[in-house]
């Protein structure tokens, strides 16, 4: 996927979700909170890092903003049962649940894992972009420290939120995502579903204009269209004041699904931890991980819109080859022979591929079987006693680096026999749904089609290139 | 909701920083941890060899040590761009003026401390290309901190010879 943000955010955040070890959900959440995808308030995170510093340093009197940092940037507090452990029932600021802090008729209060996902947040405002605000936000801590109370967190939250505004400013060039889906959604002109023609024909109307965009980075947006479409009907509903009394809870329920949103786990990222198994055996070659990766990408698309991972797959990478072709300034084939498509891989041997790679990891899965479960275990039906001794043989035929040593075969599979299995299974799923497809119609004729269609929208978005 | 595209936007913009900082992709370098526990550690506690060599080694990661003592001291002066221009007996640093009175037969070279913060500053450090040498600050004797630079005392006198070049970084801690 693409755009958003720049490396340094990338980096950033990799930065503290490695010293942390933070959970995939973790992660999620400071993503969400540095991207701005919270609701109904962006800001409340770090109203609630503010109060949550307010309370630690109560509970620890912390002299100045040092001992705070020291807090925050403590790898060992950055689990909930630690931060527990420490604090809990050591002062006023802490309640049976988690810190606390008087704050007008309710107080302010959060969980030991909010506490722990906080203070993620706080190493993240301290280190990001090389320590550049490092001294600036010690001074605002250092005030925290004179004056934890409501009023000092308050402050320093107004300071924090202007602070992650500027980093998201500087960082996540978030209006040119938030244009094209404008564009989107007045293009479904309040429609929540869509076909595989309306991703196309989006695509071509966004390269009239003069845009350019890749169909690739076009279906990565109406992914997350179609993810969050359900929230944001809900949202949609909730619009109207009288219906947030209504719906108890309705906050937390918007967080739980913007969590998922961000959390679910892409199956691309499997592959490349299947080709880089550390002295491991070769489950997956460079060239096999770059085809799934190429095939997955659009998740959940593979699985429900084969036409479109199709036509990424195949007219997708024509025009990475054209942008490429153009930044460059030359080398290979001309502009003109590739607006034409006349590379662009087929329908029918993409769906060859699939196949090949889909056998490649059931024969895999096979062999990760039969090292798991021995032939000789009790109670097997003769079937799956002879498929293990099969695929024990098999072993043997696999002309691939480890696959000669047990001991590493045997502890490379181990390792990766859940990435495996569920990259098996997504790949299945692809090539069920490109057999059916090929059902309704068939390949050879629709990439004739997509061919036509796509080789008269190059031509025209590249016209200027392939004349001069 | 009339920020439904702005939501989008960040959505998406969440999603994808998710792919880009999958554990693994990034260069491990020195944690940040170390690195503050480094910083403010106590003159006389233990030393992380492995931040030293990390302080040493690499450019960037001395980048953001300095800019961690930055944060953390009560006063400081960067690193000079110019080269050195010579020996220097005395130098302003922040509120401070900072002072090495030469040795004679019967003392060692004497660095005064003048000058006043929120609170005293508990210790010096200094830094000079990949050099750096801290030390504790005694008590403040009608408003200046007398250290001797002892000659036998390796520490002090690294100090001595490092602050005596225009270059040198000074942080109070």
């Amino acid at each position: 996927m693409t755009g958003g943000y720049d490396e340094c955010c990338a980096a950033d955040l990799a930065a503290v979700a490695e010293g942390r070890d933070l959970s995939r959900e973790s992660r999620a959440w400071l993503a969400r909170v540095v991207a701005g995808a919270v609701r109904p308030n962006r800001d409340k995170p770090l109203w609630d890092l503010a109060h949550a510093l307010a309370a630690l340093a109560r509970l620890t009197g912390a002299r100045d903003g040092r001992d705070l940092v020291t807090l925050a940037l403590d790898p060992w507090l950055a689990r909930a049962d630690r931060l527990e452990a420490r604090f809990a029932g050591t002062g006023d600021a802490v309640d049976a649940h988690g810190p606390s802090l008087p704050d007008g008729e309710t107080g302010w209060r959060t969980t030991w894992a909010g506490l722990a996902r906080l203070l993620a947040l706080a190493e993240f405002v301290l280190t990001a972009e090389e320590l550049a605000q490092f001294a600036a936000v010690t001074g605002w801590l250092d005030d925290l420290a004179a004056a934890p109370d409501a009023e000092g967190a308050a402050a320093l939250s107004r300071r924090l939120a202007r602070h992650l505004a500027a980093y998201r400013h500087a960082h996540l060039p978030l209006a040119p995502l938030e244009r094209r889906f404008r564009a989107i959604l007045r293009f479904l002109d309040g429609r929540r579903a869509f076909t595989d023609d309306d991703i196309l024909g989006f695509w071509r109307g966004q390269m009239r204009e003069g845009e350019r965009p890749g169909f690739r980075t076009i279906a990565e947006h109406f992914v997350t269209f179609e993810a969050a479409s359900a929230l944001l009907g809900g949202l949609a509903e909730l619009a109207a004041p009288a219906s947030l009394d209504a719906v108890e809870g309705w906050d937390e329920r918007l967080d739980a699904s913007l969590a998922d949103l961000a959390a679910a786990e892409p199956a691309e990222t499997l592959a490349a931890l299947l080709a880089a198994l550390p002295d491991g055996p070769k489950i997956l070659t460079g060239a096999e991980r770059d085809d799934l990766a190429e095939f997955l990408r659009l998740e959940p698309f593979h699985r429900t819109r084969p036409l479109t991972t199709l036509r990424a797959a195949s007219f997708g990478r024509v025009q990475s080859g054209l942008a490429n072709r153009l930044r460059r300034g030359g080398g290979g084939a001309g502009i003109t022979e590739r607006t034409a498509c006349a590379e662009a891989e087929t329908y029918p041997a993409l769906a060859e591929r699939i196949a090949a790679l889909t056998a490649h990891l059931d024969r895999m899965l096979r062999i990760a079987a039969a090292l798991r479960v021995p032939a000789e275990a009790e109670g097997l039906p003769p079937e799956a006693r002879t498929a293990l001794a099969a695929a024990l043989v098999d072993i043997r035929r696999v002309r691939r680096a480890g696959f000669d040593d047990p001991d590493r075969l045997a502890a490379g599979f181990a390792a990766a026999d859940a990435a495996l299995l569920r990259l098996a299974e997504e790949a299945g799923r692809l090539a069920r749904a490109v057999a059916g497809l090929a059902r309704q119609r068939p390949l050879d004729a629709a990439f004739a089609t997509d061919r036509d269609v796509f080789a008269n929208a190059f031509a025209e978005a590249y016209a200027a290139e392939a004349t001069a | 909701m009339s920020d439904e595209a702005r939501l989008l936007a960040e959505i998406h913009a969440a999603r994808t920083l998710m792919r880009a900082s999958e554990p693994g992709r990034t260069d491990s370098r020195l944690g940040t941890a170390a690195l503050w526990a480094y910083a403010t550690r106590a003159v006389d506690g233990p030393v992380d060899l492995a931040v030293v060599r990390a302080i040493r080694a690499d450019p960037a990661t001395a980048r953001r040590y300095r800019t961690m003592l930055a944060g953390q001291a009560i006063a400081h002066a960067p690193l000079a761009a110019a080269a050195s221009d010579g020996a220097v007996a005395s130098r302003r640093v922040g509120p401070f003026t900072l002072e090495i009175l030469p040795a004679d037969e019967e003392a060692p070279p004497l660095l005064v401390l003048r000058g006043s913060a929120t609170r005293p500053p508990r210790a010096i450090e200094a830094m000079l290309g990949d050099e750096t040498a801290r030390l504790a600050l005694p008590s403040a004797i009608d408003g200046a901190i007398l250290i001797a630079l002892d000659p036998a005392v390796p520490e002090a006198a690294r100090l001595g010879a490092m602050l005596r070049d225009r270059a040198c970084a000074v942080f109070l801690l």
